[in-house]
């Protein structure tokens, strides 16, 4: 089986079917990502086609490295620009109802028990949390990798993480024991 | 310790969940959505090749009457050139033996740099 960077590196030639296998190979990391950023499948599911079309354009500047980390960096600055637009659309329509950010997961789109817990669990979570947790336990970035995918310094990262992780075991075990 | 040693069963509850994401139908829809933006790419850059050789096209004769003229400047600075090397052998043919060792030296040079 190719490696990442090898299909990366045939993509950048203009290989379309190497980087339809990295597609495949990355999609449910990128719109897992999305989703629970999002808290919405549908949005969730836009902003990770987004991030392949970016990550086409942009293939020939992979440098190698981890691809999962390049891609969910792709993915971050996606999911950036499309809180900004939303931020800017309530903004400018005043008269639109005002949704919070971390509003809840999108319900009618979650067809098990896990996925329901595990969706209010994350609710539970600060912003910060929550994304530190998305990106570290559920896309499977190293704490540092998260840290150079939001900016943010690796000790937050790394208390972050640590606490939202508690917090979701904690909303898992309640929901068990319910 | 690694980072996920920690939270190893959290991990794997989140990759089961995404592992229930269907993968064809988004590559599929992610695919088409390359391969359009790469036709739309091509198109632009073949109408705008098309446009440039258009007025490269339009240029054209313009361009040849001045190659024509251009052509006719070197032929008579060669002829002129002719005339004087000939007026200078007959008045001193030391000239023209300097003239034609200048000629094979540069003759010499070039076949020389091009091995």
């Amino acid at each position: 089986m190719r490696s990442d960077p090898d299909l990366a590196h045939a993509a950048a030639k203009g290989s379309e079917d190497a980087f339809a296998e990295l597609v495949r190979r990355h999609q449910a990391r990128v719109r897992g990502m999305a989703r629970r950023l999002t808290g919405s499948s549908a949005q969730g599911d836009d902003i990770a086609q987004m991030t392949f079309l970016a990550a086409w354009q942009k293939i020939a500047s992979y440098a190698g490295g981890t691809f999962s980390a390049w891609i969910c960096a792709i993915c971050w600055r996606e999911f950036l620009q499309w809180r900004r637009r939303q931020k800017m659309e309530i903004e400018f329509d005043e008269t639109a109802e005002i949704i919070p950010f971390d509003r809840p997961f999108d319900r009618s789109a979650t067809d098990t028990e896990t996925r329901m817990d595990l969706a209010r669990a994350l609710d539970s979570l600060t912003e910060a949390q929550r994304v530190c947790v998305v990106l570290c336990v559920a896309a499977g970035l190293s704490h540092r990798e998260a840290a150079q995918v939001t900016g943010w310094p690796l000790g937050t990262v790394k208390s972050h993480v640590l606490r939202g992780v508690a917090q979701l075991r904690t909303c898992l075990a309640n929901a068990d024991v319910a | 310790m690694r980072d996920d040693e920690t939270y190893g069963d959290l991990a794997r509850l989140f990759a089961a969940e995404d592992a229930k994401l269907e993968a064809a139908p988004f590559t599929a829809d992610v695919m088409k959505r390359v391969r359009r933006q790469a036709m739309i790419r091509r198109l632009t850059v073949g109408a705008f090749g098309f446009l440039g050789a258009l007025i490269a096209l339009l240029q054209l004769p313009e361009l040849l009457s001045a190659f024509v003229g251009v052509d006719h400047t070197v032929i008579s600075a060669l002829d002129l050139a002719r005339t004087e090397i000939s007026q200078a052998a007959t008045r001193n043919p030391m000239w023209l033996a300097i003239i034609i060792g200048a000629a094979l030296s540069i003759a010499a040079v070039s076949m020389t740099e091009r091995a």
